[in-house]
């Protein structure tokens, strides 16, 4: 997207009138690419309110929008603040930090959005909360999260794991041509899903090891807490390149979001093929390799930043049709059109109610297709609706893809 | 760009008028903080900012009647809103107060009457949601879609006399509303149209809003200033079993404005909406498109519909027959093409102006948008559009014009369209619109949606009888002047 404002006036038009671009406040602060984001939402949006539902499917697509109905609270109200912050119309207060950062970053707005932005709303949201972190400081218990990272390498507060002790168990070479990066969520609480995809590998023999990853960014970058990252970044690059690697594949959905687009975003080359598990396994398969299902029905769930983030809504799909003896029954809401589990975006430390509300949505959607088994390729979708499914009291098991081939593989 | 105005509310009871609205509406439905305030401070157009005091989502009847008696007894102004999305600042509040925000949660389409062929719907529901229920509930039924987002309101648009996909056959929307429910400002509730029939028949009972006087003058195209509508009967269409579309390439304003006339006059398509060439190649992705001196000036999308081939292939020769006599009166040739082969050969991204509802993304390009939408004598096309263009071509803008015959060509629609970078070049745009609303209001155009400023133009060329007995209307309807002061810069 052309950044060059004047771009679209022509020499004669400004000879008719005058240009006056409205006068800004000081933003060269912030990283160069959320600088460009926010003068994105200077020049577009005219707030035609498609984003608010699904293009087409006419089904609620925004979260945070649903939950407190005003229109900051929404993709186009969020680029209103945002101009109003730029253009000095609306002061700093810390209640101003509400709109900007309780918002999940699901992007279904993008997909939804027609106009030629759409690519960059959620740039522009993680723009505003850069630029907000920087005036007022982050939301206390997302800071919480950077606190953490910037001590032991990982949003949870947990000691870092090097990953030795995996390689060891399972083991690893020190040097690979594919590398596992097995995310925060997956490493610390999620470790079913951290297990059953090294289970999967070994069962495939395929060649790989683990590295001492460190947080690969994503949830200080969707809160707007950049000071870590290019260390961050840098740490990754150098210990994927140290084990030799060719190919990164990552079971995470945030992981694979950051490592695929931000780290291009922040000037990063990690130089190496990224896939997400789903897609690892998929051509490595064939027919006979897994066991039957006993005709259980599950319902997919999009992971928002595959999904909405990335378009990648086939293969989990293929990789569940090629399942033995299952029902595959999807819910009224997949694919572009996808409701979040309400997780991202730092909404699950930061704003707990408005997490669970979303993904307890996601759970009587997957009810009604009467499924058994609630599957997504996300450790911290699972997380989420894992949370909601409890609260709700639902027999529905939640659990993610790869789990399920490491039962039948 | 100044948001705050001169508020009606004084900063010292601000408390007590909010506790008051918490207690209506409950407190999660009441908001005055600044940063929930402002997206309702402005829209996409040229018109002048101003802040509400407060925003309320409204969730039923009764709070609206409580709402009304509370601020006219204070004389606070309330302002109607359902998504925002008008080009015309109809709900950016002139003198602060209340904004009656509808969309959110008094949005139910309340029953569909098959027979009787109407919709009952509260006030913020979309073209999108009524979209979804007939295709879903009642597919052998059809509404309307305007050259809208899919989420802009129904009521909102039929009682501001829009214009959609159906309007050569059925005119402008205003026509269409069989009844309305009206909260007047005294709190008590009048209903207009057979439905007034009383409450026994209050879903089932609002065929039609015809012997009785017909007092939906009162409030269709008032913009929100003689009551709270918050209930609306529309009409059904039945569904026929053919819906296609043709497109006509038309050279030069005289032959498109006789186009649009003729073709209007013949009775048989649905629809018929000109727009300039350049704007057929916004939509295939050129933002500042030229026109070649080789191409032609108008592509015209005819929808039509039909009961069987047969019914269409008649309609189909008349409109060649009609294309035949036009080309000989000028000497022109009006290539004529069925619109999904025409839409396979250029791009998909054309569909948009076809398949509605959906974003007509020409007008989503930039974060500012703004028209001069009007009613036009159809005889005055050719005028117009050239002269227009001179405004076009003297500003440097892309040419955007967009044109319809409406009830058979009894009216036209006239809408020069202009995109623009709001914090960058409003000033220019504001100079452009006012060039361009000279031209229509020399060629007998009647803003429709208007803006406050165009209002305030207006009034100085029209009959001061009118405007008199427009003003003493007002007063009886609003006595206090709480619903939407300001509006029609009154």
């Amino acid at each position: 997207m052309p950044t060059d404002r004047e771009e679209h006036i022509s020499e004669k038009a400004k000879e008719q009138v005058e240009i006056k671009p409205a006068k800004l406040i000081d933003i060269s602060d912030l990283h160069p690419y959320n600088q460009e984001s926010l003068i994105v939402s200077l020049d577009h949006c005219i707030k035609c309110n498609t984003c608010k539902y699904a293009f087409g499917a006419f089904t609620p697509s925004c979260p945070s929008g649903e939950e407190f109905g005003w229109e900051a609270y929404w993709a186009s109200g969020r680029i209103r603040l945002a101009r109003a912050l730029l253009t000095g119309k609306l002061e700093w207060n810390d209640e101003i930090l509400h709109p900007i950062f309780a918002c999940i970053t699901c992007g279904s707005c993008q997909d939804q959005c027609q106009a030629v932005h759409n690519d960059r709303i959620v740039d522009v949201i993680e723009a505003l909360r850069e630029l907000a972190v920087k005036r007022l400081g982050a939301p206390e218990n997302q800071k919480k999260m950077e606190d953490r990272v910037g001590k032991d390498f990982n949003p949870y507060g947990d000691a870092n794991s090097t990953n030795e002790e995996l390689k060891k168990k399972y083991n690893l070479p020190n040097n690979a041509k594919v590398v596992y990066f097995i995310g925060c969520t997956s490493n610390y609480r999620q470790k079913n899903l951290r297990n059953a995809t090294l289970s999967v590998f070994n069962k495939l023999g395929i060649d790989f090891t683990l590295v001492d990853e460190h947080c690969c960014g994503s949830p200080l970058i969707r809160t707007g807490q950049t000071d870590l990252i290019p260390d961050l970044m840098d740490h990754n690059i150098r210990v994927i390149k140290e084990a030799g690697a060719e190919t990164v594949v990552t079971s995470c959905a945030g992981c694979y979001r950051t490592l695929k687009k931000d780290f291009t975003k922040f000037g990063k080359d990690l130089g190496v093929r990224i896939l997400h598990t789903s897609e690892f396994i998929l051509p490595r398969l064939s027919v006979g390799m897994l066991k039957e299902m006993d005709k259980k029905v599950i319902t997919y769930h999009d992971p928002c930043h595959l999904g909405h983030h990335l378009g990648f809504y086939d293969i989990p799909r293929q990789l569940i049709n090629f399942i033995p003896n299952l029902e595959f029954i999807e819910m009224e809401r997949i694919r572009e059109a996808s409701w979040c589990c309400g997780a991202g975006g730092g909404v699950k430390i930061g704003y707990p109610d408005l997490a669970i509300s979303t993904a307890k949505k996601r759970i009587h959607e997957a009810e009604e297709t009467k499924a058994e088994y609630l599957v997504s390729t996300c450790p911290f979708c699972k997380r989420n609706l894992s949370d909601a499914n409890k609260k709700v009291g639902n027999p529905l098991k939640v659990i993610d893809l790869v789990e399920i081939v490491d039962e039948l593989l | 760009m100044k948001l705050e105005r001169n508020s009606r509310i004084n900063q010292t009871n601000k408390s007590e008028i909010k506790s008051k609205l918490e207690e209506i509406f409950g407190a999660k439905n009441v908001t005055d903080k600044k940063h929930n305030l402002l997206p309702y401070s402005y829209d996409a157009t040229e018109c002048e900012p101003g802040m509400p005091d407060f925003i309320c989502m409204v969730e039923n009847v009764g709070q609206v009647i409580n709402v009304v008696k509370y601020a006219n007894n204070k004389k606070i102004p309330l302002v109607p809103y359902i998504t925002g999305n008008n080009i015309g600042g109809l709900t950016i509040p002139q003198e602060g107060g209340v904004v009656l925000d509808f969309g959110k949660k008094m949005n139910q389409i309340i029953h569909i009457h098959e027979s009787h062929m109407y919709a009952l719907l509260e006030p913020g529901v979309t073209f999108g949601q009524l979209y979804k229920h007939l295709k879903e509930n009642y597919p052998h039924l059809r509404y309307c879609y305007p050259f809208a987002p899919p989420y802009s309101g129904v009521v909102g648009n039929a009682i501001l006399s829009g214009m959609n996909n159906l309007s050569c056959i059925h005119g402008s929307m205003g026509d269409w509303i069989n009844g309305l429910e009206v909260v007047l400002y005294d709190g008590s509730i009048v209903r207009i149209g057979s439905c007034f029939m009383g409450d026994k028949l209050s879903v089932d009972n609002w065929h039609s809003r015809y012997p009785m006087p017909d007092l939906m003058g009162l409030f269709v195209n008032w913009q929100g200033a003689t009551g709270i509508v918050t209930k609306c009967a529309v009409q059904l269409w039945p569904r026929k079993k053919i819906e296609r579309k043709l497109l006509a390439i038309c050279k030069n304003s005289a032959v498109t404005a006789e186009f649009i006339r003729e073709i209007g006059r013949l009775e048989i398509v649905d629809d018929i909406s000109a727009v300039s060439v350049e704007v057929a190649k916004m939509a295939l992705g050129d933002p500042t498109p030229v026109k070649l001196d080789s191409e032609p000036d108008f592509p015209v999308i005819l929808p039509m519909s039909a009961h069987n081939e047969q019914h269409y292939q008649v309609k189909v020769d008349l409109v060649n027959q009609c294309i035949k006599k036009i080309e000989k009166k000028y000497n022109t040739t009006i290539q004529c093409t069925d619109f999904d082969y025409f839409a396979a050969c250029i791009g998909d991204d054309i569909r948009v102006f076809a398949d509605l509802p959906n974003v007509i993304t020409p007008l989503v390009e930039y974060s500012g948008l703004t028209w001069v939408g009007t009613y036009a004598p159809p005889d005055n096309l050719e005028p117009l559009i050239d002269e227009t263009a001179q405004v076009f071509i003297k500003f440097d803008i892309p040419m955007f014009i967009y044109m319809k015959s409406m009830k058979s060509s009894h009216y036209a629609i006239f809408r020069p369209i202009i995109r623009y970078k709001k914090e960058l070049e409003e000033e220019r745009m504001k100079k452009a619109t006012a060039d361009i609303l000279e031209v229509c209001l020399k060629y007998g155009c009647i803003p429709y949606k208007t803006p406050v400023w165009m209002a305030k133009r207006l009034q100085e060329i029209i009959d001061p009888n009118w405007l008199k007995f427009f003003k003493r209307t007002k007063k009886f309807m609003d006595p206090n002047n709480i619903f939407n002061p300001g509006r029609w810069g009154i």
